[in-house]
């Protein structure tokens, strides 16, 4: 009896969201907007005026991250709602598959949509707030990758959850963005260095934190996910 | 279950009634004044104790949590229950006295500190944990979902505070004054019939609550039970 | 000796604290049919979604042809198909690659032609790359067959499938599954519709309170005798 691995089954369920997005665009062009209209609003609030002046490199990393992760609730939470309408997630359950390989895949799938709004939002930051990272362009989106991983792990556990009892973003907000805001301060801390100049090693146990962080909440997202799908 | 609760819980609730009294005592009355910042400072003793206690309900929550996921007794659910909510009580505690001390003695509300920030994290998860509970179809999901959760919360308000405290290293230190500065030996005595008094009451409250749940999930199965059996010639 | 299609024994399962399902025994062989009917909140739905894996019982035993759905669940999973009232497709993927989608996931050789092949016995060729959003109700449980079919599952379990059909889709839903039957395929029809339910299998059971109270053989079986087993055996109203 052919079956299929893991890996396979999770690159099935990855590769389906991403022809959803594909063929939609819903989830990106949503959070691209959102984030675009946080950039402004900061501006709007912070900006003009003997603020501005002062080091717009203090004001990006925050304004980069707040808006990565609010617009990441809203893609993390479409993309579990996607499974709701024709009930695919008790499809999914019953396939004969590792049931931990839809958490993968789906994981997958967000961090992909994620990668590809930050990919047009830092750039965005940096042109509205004249602000870059001086030479240390990897450095950074080293920091960027390692915490939309963390951001993921977490948020594609916690919006299954949310989908099972039939709530939303708003629900899933409030779980995803208070539990996360450890991932979020390192991502301000480092990439708040790197705009300064300073290195990724001055800020080192920062980089420890967002490591561990993905890792504990991918690791309990995998032993546990099954038990969300059950029923 | 019940005959041999029923010690249990006499010797919480006697043991809380002969400590508070104590604890007040102590902290409103024996504690010599503190210089600085005067009479106010006195909420310190209820702050702390509050906080820590909240932090043991937690790890509570974390253990019944797990047993749940591995017996699916709804025991340990109603036990996971109790513990949320007596632990979201002492958080709302922890960020009442919070401010209320800070204003006059240091002039400012909040301040953005470890304990403060993770309580305030912990306050709003455990709030969320309670809805998911809530709008969960049936008991046996809201309880599954409720125990990853608090197993989730458990594990990140230890990372929350770490993170708050490291980020917090960068900018002035204007809390902890109160205790970082080493306690005259009044004040830690009275800080620590406090904190013995508090985690009683804590565990008094969680057992209260225990059993008021228990009493609730049984009665619901038995009338479930009544309603099914009647209609079965 | 084939091994049954199904054997279950004492099944018991519970919600919180509802028993939904008391100690049912079934056993079904290869290539044969089962009608289930009861009221609603009899356990009906419950049970079939035991047997399909979908659930798990709090007791009793389960094998899926042969292979025990503890020991050997991905096994057990791999040869059921399941049909109910939710799709169970992607609205923003075509027919074509929604069949693909589940295809691959059931590790189907030759997924592709296979599609192609499902897609044209079931008249939706037309419809191959158009968006399922499009689809009306009828042709969306025609899709929806189609992916319980994917895989040639050996057990077939249909959850009121008749839900929400017009009279033609449902003429057309009777044809397939009538056309579909053969000595490898075993079925299990939840369903309300009586005549339906005796047209379609070869014999079936009822379930009250989560127990099996009646059954019989669907063709010496009069429907009206189904009706008044609902009668006696359902819930007052």
């Amino acid at each position: 009896m052919r079956r299929v691995g893991f890996l396979r089954a999770t690159w099935i369920v990855a590769w389906k969201d991403l022809q959803l997005e594909w063929r939609t665009f819903d989830v990106l062009s949503s959070s691209v907007v959102f984030s675009v209209v946080v950039l402004l609003v900061f501006q709007f609030a912070m900006g003009g005026g003997p603020g501005r002046q002062l080091a717009a490199e203090a004001l990006v990393p925050g304004v980069l991250w707040l808006a990565i992760g609010f617009s990441s609730v809203g893609g993390i939470a479409r993309s579990m709602d996607a499974e709701r309408r024709g009930d695919t997630l008790a499809g999914l359950f019953r396939a004969p598959i590792d049931r931990a390989a839809i958490y993968t895949g789906k994981l997958i799938g967000n961090a992909v949509r994620l990668a590809l709004l930050e990919l047009i939002l830092v750039p965005l930051a940096v042109v509205f707030f004249n602000a870059a990272p001086g030479q240390a362009w990897w450095e950074l989106v080293f920091v960027l990758a390692l915490c939309s991983f963390g951001l993921c792990a977490l948020g594609t556990l916690f919006s299954a959850i949310v989908s099972r009892v039939g709530r939303g973003e708003a629900l899933l907000s409030t779980l995803l963005l208070p539990a996360a805001s450890p991932l979020l301060l390192a991502g301000v801390t480092m990439t708040g260095a790197l705009f300064r100049g300073e290195t990724l090693a001055s800020v080192g146990r920062w980089l420890g934190l967002a490591t561990g962080f993905g890792l504990l909440y991918f690791f309990v997202a995998l032993a546990t996910f099954e038990f969300v799908l059950e029923e | 279950m019940n005959r041999s609760a029923r010690p249990l819980g006499g010797l919480l609730l006697v043991s809380t009634l002969v400590a508070m009294p104590f604890a007040l005592w102590s902290a409103l009355l024996y504690a010599p004044t503190e210089q600085t910042m005067g009479a106010v400072q006195r909420i310190f003793y209820f702050h702390v104790p509050a906080a820590v206690v909240a932090y043991l309900a937690v790890a509570i929550l974390l253990g019944s949590s797990i047993v749940y996921l591995y017996k699916r007794d709804l025991a340990w659910d109603d036990l996971s229950k109790a513990a949320t909510e007596v632990c979201l009580f002492f958080c709302t505690l922890v960020l009442i006295t919070g401010p209320i001390w800070a204003k006059p003695a240091w002039g400012t509300w909040w301040t953005w500190e470890a304990r403060l920030i993770s309580t305030l994290v912990l306050e709003i998860l455990l709030v969320a944990a309670l809805m998911v509970r809530r709008y969960a179809d049936n008991r046996d999901l809201g309880a599954r979902l409720a125990a990853i959760l608090g197993i989730t919360i458990a594990a990140d308000v230890y990372v929350v505070h770490k993170a708050v405290e490291w980020w917090r290293g960068m900018h002035p230190q204007v809390f902890r004054a109160g205790e970082k500065e080493s306690l005259e030996p009044k004040m830690r005595l009275a800080l620590l019939v406090c904190m013995l008094a508090t985690t009683l009451l804590c565990m008094l409250l969680i057992w209260l609550r225990y059993r008021t749940a228990r009493i609730e999930t049984r009665t619901e199965g038995l009338r479930l039970r009544d309603r099914d059996e009647g209609d079965d010639r | 000796m084939t091994a049954p299609a199904i054997a279950a024994a004492r099944l018991s399962r519970r919600f919180g604290q509802i028993p939904a399902l008391r100690d049912v025994d079934l056993r079904l062989e290869r290539g044969e049919r089962l009608a289930l009917f009861g009221a609603n909140g009899a356990g009906k739905t419950t049970l079939i979604r035991i047997l399909g894996l979908g659930l798990k019982p709090d007791s009793g035993s389960l094998s899926i042809d042969g292979l025990d759905s503890k020991r050997r669940a991905l096994e057990a999973r791999a040869r059921i198909g399941w049909l109910a009232h939710a799709s169970l497709l992607y609205d923003d993927l075509t027919a074509r690659q929604n069949l693909e989608f589940w295809g691959r996931l059931y590790a189907v050789e030759g997924v592709k032609a296979r599609a192609e092949r499902l897609l044209d016995e079931l008249g939706l060729a037309g419809y191959a790359d158009e968006s399922v959003s499009i689809l009306s109700r009828g042709l969306l449980q025609r899709l929806s067959l189609a992916r319980a079919l994917i895989h040639e599952p050996a057990l077939l379990l249909l959850d009121e499938p008749f839900t929400g059909l017009d009279p033609d889709a449902a003429d057309a839903l009777r044809q397939r599954l009538t056309a579909i039957h053969s000595a490898r395929t075993s079925l299990i029809l939840a369903t309300h519709r009586i005549e339906d339910g005796l047209a379609l299998t070869d014999r079936w059971i009822m379930l009250t309170r989560g127990r099996i109270r009646a059954s019989g053989l669907s063709t010496e079986t009069d429907p009206r005798a189904v009706k008044e087993a609902y009668r006696a055996h359902g819930r007052p109203a």
